[in-house]
């Protein structure tokens, strides 16, 4: 990935959100929050006989403090900001929405209706994606479906929706 | 002597069986059938076609594993070669030269020399690994909590230090790593970690939605959302695969060295196949005549870094298979498929399991010797293969990644874990926040944990245990004195000079 600064942006808040280390910093930062709130209930015990919470914690401290050297960092440094955004990003969205869809789909309606969804709903995520080749694709995946994993290695997936 | 010897016969014994040929065989041409398509790189589909093997005998299964892994490795430089899109990061240098190769109409010149380079590098390796297996896992087995603590500390740092881009980012990465295996029951005390009252997290998270939501989803999205490079396919047909008399002179000496470098740089914690290549390119510039000549189609500048990613590839099983240590992403698989066989990987399999092991090493060399005979004669194929668009070639991705998850343990709450992990991958990419680390974190965090609690007990909670063992306190130093030379400016000028190459 190359990254390409913008040097004449004023550095103002917004643009210092631009910055990748900026954001890495703040994602370190709140996971390590979350961290510690959520193992705020855990019992450390001493270093000889150490608690639930003992090395969780620890770990969250220190990711803390590297986070908060990240964002300094992306504060400081000459900064390498984020490339523009792409104009097409519902990818983002619809990649996991069809993994969901066939993550939900496949207990109740069989893996033939959840290959159908998750094909169709994943197709949408790609800026040009062909009807024609869609539904090849969704043929000749289900049809590598069944016998790989159906009737070859004779996994029990359900391959019909629930009568 | 005598030992080496039986040792490999046993191993030939158990690999050559038909049905582990047949795995050896079906492994390669999955993982190079994977490998070849661009933007699915090794990590991930070793992740993806994993399961798969969940179903084998544990030998049969590593067998087909490794397979793929080789197939992946190799596929990637088909890529490289025809299309100038490398399929996986250790191929990036060999886009360089190959790609120049292809249009002055060597192609096959190129592809032939990246897959004898690869097998001679593989053969090496093998052999290597047949060697100093046994001894390191003699040291392995001496090796108590704190030492085995001290190494997962030097294993970690040093995939940082060899990691693209910030050192800082990079650990902070280890930990998130560190921070995910510990979701979940604790083990020693039973009280549940991180898992937001939900009971489907009580058992924690599986290695492999990470893996594949973070290596292959995060791929996909990252790919839909900014296309890559033009794809530069050459359709004239691929002939001519005999190298001049010329060609050849210029590459065995490229081999040899590109198999020396490799086969030192796989072993070391962090290392592996993308750091081999890269060095290997970055050496035969220098020791060439005429370094003009490299970036115009110098055939040494595929022999080198293909071999030295080949017998990087195949020496970082070492320390994985010796002292249970993964080097790199794909060491972080192969333990996990191990535990998940019933093996605990470390010192103990190769004595406990000796066919398991040497079966192991013997089917490397066949698998290398495999993937010279799917390549060459089957090039016409995987050519054709690389006419299909992305377009088309998501939605297959998209569907193995989801039913390779489902049927892991008929389990669909895992695939939306791995689609969750997805976005934190793309997410991740477009931080520049490098995901291996993240993995091998999370391998070793619960056994370092475990580690660190049984030393603790030992000295009852004092710390210096870990400074007042000799072997520990080597470790450590080494680990110290890594990040210190890393934080040097000259140093670091170098390592970005060796990752910018590309």
């Amino acid at each position: 990935m190359s990254s390409t600064g913008l040097p004449s942006q004023r550095s103002s808040a917004l643009s210092l959100l631009r910055r990748k280390n900026v954001l890495a910093g703040l994602l370190f930062i709140v996971v390590a929050a979350i961290g510690l709130w959520a193992s705020r209930d855990y019992p450390i015990g001493t270093a000889t006989r150490m608690g639930t919470g003992y090395v969780p914690r620890l770990l969250c401290w220190i990711l803390l403090a590297l986070g908060v050297l990240v964002f300094l960092q992306g504060l400081v440094r000459n900064a390498v900001t984020l490339e523009p955004s792409p104009p097409i990003r519902r990818a983002i969205i619809l990649v996991p929405a069809s993994l969901l869809a066939f993550a939900l789909a496949i207990g109740p309606l069989g893996v033939v209706v959840a290959i159908v969804l998750l094909v169709v709903v994943g197709a949408f995520a790609g800026k040009d994606s062909r009807p024609v080749e869609v539904v090849a694709a969704a043929v000749v995946l289900i049809v590598l479906t069944l016998v790989i994993f159906v009737w070859g290695i004779g996994l029990p997936i359900p391959v019909w929706p629930d009568p | 002597m005598g030992d080496f010897v039986g040792n490999i016969m046993l191993g030939f014994g158990v690999a050559l069986t038909p049905i582990n040929l047949g795995f050896a065989f079906v492994g390669c041409l999955v993982g190079t059938l994977v490998g070849v398509l661009p933007g699915i790189g090794p990590v991930a589909t070793v992740a993806m076609l994993l399961p798969l093997t969940f179903y084998l005998e544990p030998l049969s299964g590593l067998i087909m594993l490794a397979g793929i892994f080789y197939g992946a490795q190799y596929g990637g430089s088909t890529t490289a070669i025809l299309v100038n899109m490398p399929g996986e990061t250790s191929s990036v240098v060999t886009c360089i030269d190959g790609h120049q190769m292809a249009r002055n109409g060597r192609a096959g010149a190129a592809l032939t020399v990246a897959a004898l380079g690869s097998f001679f590098a593989g053969t090496v390796a093998t052999l290597l690994i047949a060697l100093f297996s046994p001894p390191l896992a003699r040291i392995g087995q001496s090796f108590g909590a704190p030492e085995y603590f001290s190494l997962m500390v030097l294993g970690l740092i040093a995939a940082v230090v060899l990691a693209h881009g910030s050192i800082t980012k990079a650990v902070a990465m280890v930990l998130l790593g560190l921070l995910l295996g510990l979701v979940g029951t604790d083990g020693q005390t039973g009280g549940a970690r991180f898992t937001f009252g939900a009971i489907i997290l009580s058992d924690g998270i599986g290695f492999v939605p990470l893996a594949i939501g973070v290596f292959g989803l995060g791929e996909v999205i990252a790919n839909l959302i900014s296309p890559q490079h033009r794809r530069d396919l050459l359709t004239s047909k691929v002939s001519n695969m005999w190298l001049t008399r010329d060609e050849f002179r210029q590459s065995w000496p490229a081999v040899l060295r590109g198999t020396a470098i490799g086969s030192v740089l796989g072993v070391l914690p962090g290392g592996g196949a993308t750091l081999s290549a890269f060095a290997g390119y970055v050496l035969e510039k220098k020791v060439a005549r005429d370094p003009s000549r490299f970036g115009k189609g110098a055939i040494e500048g595929v022999a080198g870094p293909e071999s030295a990613n080949n017998a990087g590839a195949q020496t970082s099983f070492i320390p994985m298979l010796t002292l249970g240590i993964p080097g790199n992403a794909v060491m972080a698989l192969m333990i996990g498929a191990l535990t998940i066989h019933g093996i605990q990987p470390g010192p103990q399999v190769m004595t406990e399991r000796p066919t398991l092991f040497w079966g192991m090493v013997a089917s490397m060399w066949i698998g290398n010797l495999m993937l010279v005979v799917i390549n060459l004669p089957l090039i016409g194929m995987w050519v054709q293969l690389l006419k299909v668009p992305y377009r088309m070639l998501y939605l297959a991705i998209l569907l193995f990644c989801a039913i390779g998850v489902y049927t892991l343990n008929n389990n669909a709450f895992e695939v939306i874990l791995t689609a969750v992990f997805g976005v934190l991958g793309y997410v991740l990419i477009r931080l520049e926040c490098e995901p291996a680390p993240m993995l091998l974190g999370f391998i070793l965090g619960p056994l370092m944990e475990e580690n660190l609690r049984r030393a603790m007990r030992i000295s009852s909670g004092d710390p210096m245990i870990f400074v007042e063992r000799p072997i520990s306190l080597g470790l450590l130093i080494a680990a110290g004195l890594l990040l210190l030379v890393v934080a040097l400016p000259a140093i670091r000028g170098k390592r970005e000079e060796v990752f910018k190459e590309g």
